[in-house]
């Protein structure tokens, strides 16, 4: 009896720990529903990974000093440290987040898009590290004329 | 109902890295948007959801929110060493009413 109990518990252990390493689809959405509704880019950031503190390292972001407009502004942007999320943020419109891209095992993190500013301001990327730690860039950017339309 | 689909998917692979455009065609309203022109800010709608697969394996995985752009172009690189020739990537996008657009398309270069 006891040995039998002993093998279902360390059964259910081994299934438990296995569960977070597979890969599995994660809607962000979903999964955060305030990270999308946050006006400021710390609390935005604070939904998204509970924690604020930053190490400026590893991120880039590749965009034009100043958009002709806001209507399109194209970024290029990833991550070089190997990262669970890399999220996209900018502190202009209504609210703050973009968009968030979950690192799959094959993702290089490389990504381009294009996004709407209303006018001049700050593009923040955050990419969650595999150890622990938030990385971040951040860039600050002149449009000159605004694209989301109030 | 405006239109929604994935209009375009490009994907080539080079040295085991495939390099993929999208172009989706949606016209992203924000709830800024929607309120000036309906007055009810639900009416918003963009994509919220845009998933990549290879054989069933997701690729790249992206939610998104209304500050992206009108009909977005959206470009990232995955890993294709372990995918063979004739491999499809099946792009699929959900918007915030529900609606699905679905594209495969056969990876070049494989």
């Amino acid at each position: 009896m006891e040995r039998r109990k002993f093998l279902s518990l360390t059964a259910g252990i081994f299934a438990m720990a296995l569960v977070p390493n597979t890969m599995k689809a994660e809607d962000f959405r979903k999964l955060k529903p305030n990270a999308w509704t946050a006006t400021k880019v710390d609390a935005a950031i604070q939904a998204l990974y509970g924690r604020t503190d930053m190490i400026e390292k590893g991120v880039f972001i590749k965009a034009a000093k100043i958009a002709a407009s806001g209507a399109r502004v194209k970024l290029k942007f990833g991550s070089k440290v190997p990262a669970k999320s890399v999220a996209l943020l900018q502190d202009v419109n209504p609210e703050s987040t973009v968009a968030v891209f979950s690192v799959t095992k094959y993702d290089l993190m490389d990504y381009q898009l294009n996004i709407k500013m209303a006018k001049s301001g700050t593009v923040t990327v955050v990419a969650e590290g595999l150890d622990g730690n938030l990385y971040v860039a951040r860039h600050k950017m002149k449009v000159a004329a605004g694209g989301c339309e109030g | 109902m405006a239109k929604f689909k994935v209009s375009k998917v490009k994907a080539k692979a080079k040295n085991g890295v495939c390099t993929v455009q999208m172009l989706f065609s949606h016209p992203m309203i924000t709830y800024n948007q929607a309120k000036k022109k309906t007055g009810n800010p639900d009416d918003a709608n963009f994509i919220t959801y845009i998933t990549g697969k290879v054989n069933s394996e997701l690729v790249f995985e992206i939610s998104t929110s209304q500050f992206l752009s009108k009909n977005p172009i959206i470009k990232t690189k995955f890993k294709s060493s372990d995918f063979k020739s004739g491999d499809k990537l099946e792009v699929v996008a959900v918007d915030r009413k529900g609606r699905v657009a679905k594209k495969s398309k056969k990876i070049k270069g494989l």
